[in-house]
């Protein structure tokens, strides 16, 4: 298909373009005054990635929606495929299967998953003549992110398995599911939260029981939700608390081995510094001393907005989040100008999953949020969660391109 | 209405969206602004001032006790050296290191490739190193910039009381294990269990690390904790009493003392519980424990008796004449004999074919009766109760009664022995291509047949036990650090397919290997309990016959079977049958003095009460 290349929205590209750059930059920093056998083998191999990323890039705002549209059950269904493959043909990294080996390449099947399950679900979301609050819509779409999700779960990988709920939930609000309902789904979660102290539970389901009596969602509806609320918030800390300290531990290791079990907050802690010490100025490019000596761990993949907070100081950090905050504004309104629903749904995802990312990188290095292994997207060294974060603006990019297509 | 019921426009939507979209960003720049604003100055001082250090903090290793509460493993202070990797590489002390510990450079460099979880951690250099070592690094603190050296714990093993037959003994874990273990808790250069006890219950005993965070200079000195972050405690391990009765193994290797290679099990029918384990010859467990000399390690493992093949586990023997039992059982069972029924007298041995099958007894035993069958061990009985019953029945006899199977005691390695059966003959020398002469040997527990001392004390276990067989185990109790203490109860492992009857003809049959006139064991005879056994002797075609015996006591109401066999010793009668006696001599005197006790503690008791 041949585009007209001034429409496309060269601001978006510029400034996904800058994140990745500045990413390089940043890799090259980071491995700067390491070892000189790995010395410039990160940067540069993230630049040849870099150069396939826009590829796809490319590739992507030139294939039709319909094309998507059309193989979004496929793809889902490779995506599974892949995912029960990978315990028999995966290899396995700290006890847990995550990736499959292509040639030199190592490629997670729980990626192409991400992108499928947007995929289906902006789909079935455009299609479906079911009100957006009906429960056959709310279950099916409920179980198409759950089987992903278990066989995640099975590899174990929590950290990656949680952004699969997070766009349902961003996807059931786009097409119309009013935060009312969200908020009661959410409910059990606050419950848990609520149950740290008897009279404080007590109030909460008072509250809830009220709420739930005035505005009335439904008997079963509401019934379920009241349910899930006592059973969350009675048994979820009874079992945690019966479990012995070091039992608990196991449990968090088993479900995420990924973790440091010994943590500490040790690389939370070193990433503090390194933004801490970098200041409102940064100390300069290559200068940064926290990230130099390898005192900040992980600082090319899962910490490289360390090594940006401790070079470039705040206003360094001011610009990349900018960006970040420029490209899902944009992406925002993009997606409530499409006419196609099914597009319109897949900006959504697309957002969804990339802010998904941002804040739970950015939390983890400023300290907010825990350490999960989730990479900061465009900037982070590595070569398939760059392609997948192109492929998504590609497609973001691709939607405003067809506003008018339906 | 956000919260209303309705669907919302999409302007509403996509306003909503944004907004969210800014909450997160100020969000993050707030986080940003309290580290590089408010908090910069102290995160700077920190970043120049350099750095924190992880330490571990190991936990103590379970100890572990014998039945009554004596301990056997403990943990002893020592000291390790260690060397920070990324300070070598800057200060490169490796030479005065090597003179000071007496390891050669690259065996240093070696170590730290093997030990290094990170570059800026402590490796683990040299174990258990003497007090003066450490009194030299910490006097000429400056020629050894980059080497430290932490307090540690040591395993310690009770000595010479054959205990690593069944405690094992712990190491560094090595870089395949540490791959295969998938274990979290897990890095370079941690002591883990390698055999025994130690290593099947190592998730246990070895608890689970704590780490503290330690301010460091530039010049690698320990300034102090770091406060922001309290230590996180390490958890201790949990400990393990034991079945064992250490008064009985000491008895044990006083038996065995005087010969080169066996094994001994002392078993309580009634439950499983292993009372004691040797394996002779025995090793010095705590030879492991520190670094052990490659000298001592290629004298241990080429050493021509194997001190180093755990026996009651790993040792498989013909079972000789004790398998007996199971061909009289099985003949008993499918009808062919009765308790008196009698074959063709035995003249010295059995002609089957065109061979001739000896009887240990060249002279013959002349007629035999079933339930004498025992007494005498007569060879030639058996073979023919051993032609009546075929290879299939034999063998399924033999591996109901656990023979060619694992026990499954709470031990790792056990080997399963080989219970042959048709099929496995029929693979080894091609259909049909065999004699049927082997069911003779099959019958007297000689031939392919191999088993382990285990599975033959679990079988008489089950003989005395009215056929109930019970998990051999070593395990009683486990406390643990953080709750309840966790007693293992006996396990019913199978039942032996005996009936009552045929168990009672069986258990008169030892009882007369003791008691009878003719008893093979006669000598073990005595007036104070009663003892009942079966001996056996091994043919080996590498040398000197193995001798066995297993011996059952009280009989009347079984407390303990003790199996032993002897290797390359001669006949069962002669060599161990005595031994055993000793044993079980050892176990009754100690019961009836606790008896004695209890009895003057009652009366004592009653005349307070009057």
């Amino acid at each position: 298909m041949i585009l007209n290349y001034k429409e496309l929205d060269w601001q978006l590209i510029t400034a996904t373009l800058l994140l990745s750059l500045i990413g390089v930059a940043m890799i090259m920093s980071a491995q700067h005054y390491a070892d000189s056998t790995f010395k410039q083998t990160y940067f540069v191999r993230q630049l040849i990635w870099l150069a396939i990323a826009l590829a796809v890039f490319a590739a992507v705002i030139h294939f039709p929606f319909r094309l998507y549209d059309f193989s979004s059950y496929l793809l889902y269904g490779l995506a599974l495929l892949l995912l029960v493959l990978v315990f028999f043909v995966g290899s396995s990294r700290m006890g847990s299967f995550r990736w499959l080996s292509v040639g030199p390449m190592n490629f997670a099947p729980s990626d192409l998953a991400k992108l499928a399950l947007i995929f289906v679900l902006a789909r079935y979301f455009a299609y479906t003549k079911l009100p957006p609050a009906s429960k056959r819509r709310m279950a099916f779409s409920a179980v198409i992110m759950m089987l992903p999700v278990m066989l995640i779960l099975k590899q174990p990988d929590l950290g990656t398995s949680m952004v699969f709920p997070v766009i349902l939930f961003a996807m059931w609000y786009w097409s119309g599911l009013s935060p009312f309902y969200l908020l009661l789904i959410l409910s059990p979660l606050v419950s848990i939260i609520a149950a740290s102290h008897w009279i404080a539970w007590a109030i909460y389901l008072g509250l809830l029981f009220v709420f739930l009596f005035v505005y009335r969602p439904g008997l079963i509806f509401g019934i379920l939700i009241f349910t899930a609320n006592l059973a969350t918030g009675s048994i979820m800390p009874l079992m945690w608390n019966r479990l012995a300290e070091y039992q608990k531990l196991r449990i968090l290791t088993f479900l995420d081995p990924g973790t440091d079990p010994r943590g500490a907050g040790y690389q939370i802690i070193q990433s503090k510094i390194a933004i801490g010490s970098g200041g409102i100025w940064g100390k300069g490019f290559l200068e940064g001393s926290q990230a130099r000596l390898d005192f900040l761990p992980e600082r090319h993949t899962d910490f490289v907005f360390s090594v940006l907070g401790e070079e470039f100081g705040l206003w360094g950090a001011i610009i990349v989040i900018g960006l970040f905050a420029f490209i899902f504004i944009k992406a925002i309104r993009i997606a409530a100008k499409c006419r196609s629903k099914f597009a319109s749904n897949i900006v959504i995802g697309a957002t969804t999953l990339l802010l998904f990312q941002f804040l739970v990188n950015v939390g983890m290095t400023l300290g907010f949020m825990p350490v999960t292994g989730l990479p900061l997207p465009f900037m982070s060294y590595g070569g398939t969660s760059l392609v997948l974060a192109w492929s998504l603006i590609g497609l973001i990019v691709a939607a405003g391109y067809r506003w008018q297509e339906y | 209405m956000i919260f209303g019921r309705e669907k919302l426009s999409v302007a509403e939507r996509s306003r909503y969206a944004i907004g969210f979209v800014i909450l997160i960003v100020f969000f993050c720049l707030a986080g940003l602004v309290r580290l590089q604003v408010f908090e910069h100055k102290k995160l700077y001082e920190m970043s120049q001032k350099n750095r924190i250090r992880v330490q571990p903090i190991l936990p103590k290793r379970g100890l572990i006790y014998d039945r009554e509460g004596r301990i056997i493993v403990y943990n002893r202070p020592s000291y390790t050296v260690s060397v920070i990797p990324v300070e070598e590489v800057k200060y490169r002390t490796l030479p005065q290191l090597s003179t000071l510990i007496g390891f050669d450079t690259t065996r240093i460099r070696s170590r730290i490739k093997a030990n290094t979880v990170s570059r800026y951690q402590p490796a683990a250099i040299k174990r258990d190193v003497p007090f003066e070592t450490i009194a030299v690094l910490e006097e000429q603190y400056n020629r050894f910039p980059g080497v430290s050296y932490q307090m540690e714990s040591v395993r310690h093993y009770s000595e010479r009381l054959g205990i690593e037959a069944f405690t094992g003994y712990v190491g560094e874990i090595s870089e395949a294990e540490l791959k295969a273990s998938g274990a979290e808790d897990l890095r370079p250069g941690n002591v883990v269990g390698k055999r025994g006890l130690e290593r099947q219950y190592d998730r246990l005993l070895r608890g689970l690390e704590g780490t503290a965070l330690l301010e460091v200079s530039a010049s690698g000195q320990i300034i102090g904790e770091y406060k922001e972050e309290l230590p996180k405690q390490p958890t201790p391990g949990a400990d393990l009493w034991l079945t064992i009765d250490i008064d009985l193994q000491k008895a044990c290797v006083a038996a065995m003392d005087t010969f080169c290679c066996g094994g001994v099990i002392a078993m309580d029918p009634r439950n499983g519980e292993v009372l004691a384990m040797v394996s002779f010859p025995s090793y010095d467990p705590n030879i492991f424990s520190g670094v052990i000399p490659e000298s001592l390690w290629q004298a241990i493992s080429t050493d021509s008796t194997h001190p180093l093949l755990n026996r009651p586990l790993r040792g498989l023997y013909p079972p000789a004449s004790p398998a007996k039992l199971v061909t009289l059982g099985a003949g008993l069972e499918e009808g062919l004999v009765t308790a008196h029924t009698t074959f063709k007298p035995c003249v010295g041995g059995y002609q089957f074919g065109n061979r001739f099958f000896r009887c240990w007894k060249a002279g013959g035993h002349g007629k035999t009766q079933a339930i004498e069958s025992l007494e005498r061990s007569c060879d030639v009985y058996y073979y023919q109760l051993g032609v009546e019953l075929g290879i299939d029945k034999l063998s399924y006899y033999y591996g109901l009664s656990g023979f060619g199977s694992r026990v499954g005691i709470d031990l790792p390695g056990e080997y399963k022995g080989l219970n042959p059966n048709i099929a496995y003959y029929d693979s080894t020398f091609g259909k049909g291509r065999w004699s049927r002469g082997l069911v003779l040997n099959l019958a007297i527990g000689q031939g392919e047949l191999l088993v382990n001392l285990l599975q033959t004390a679990q079988f008489y276990c089950g003989v005395v036990n009215g056929g109930k067989v019970y998990r051999p185990h070593l395990v009683k109790t486990i406390y643990y650090p953080d709750k309840a203490p966790e007693t293992i109860t006996p396990e019913l492992s199978f039942k032996l397919p005996f009936s009552e009857r045929t168990l009672s003809i069986l258990k008169e049959g030892i009882r007369l290997v003791v008691e009878g006139e003719e008893g093979t064991a006669r000598h073990l005879k005595n007036t104070n309990y009663s003892i009942g056994g079966k001996t056996g002797t091994a043919e080996n075609p590498h040398g000197e016959n193995h001798s066995w015996f297993i011996g059952v006591a009280p009989l009347e109401s079984p407390e303990i079977v003790v199996a032993a066999i002897i290797e390359n010793s001669g006949h069962g009668s002669e060599i161990a049958a005595p031994m055993v006696g000793k044993i079980i001599e050892a176990f009754m005197k100690k019961r009836s003095k606790i008896n004695d006790f209890i009895l003057a503690d009652e009366s004592e008791n009653k005349g307070i009460d009057d």
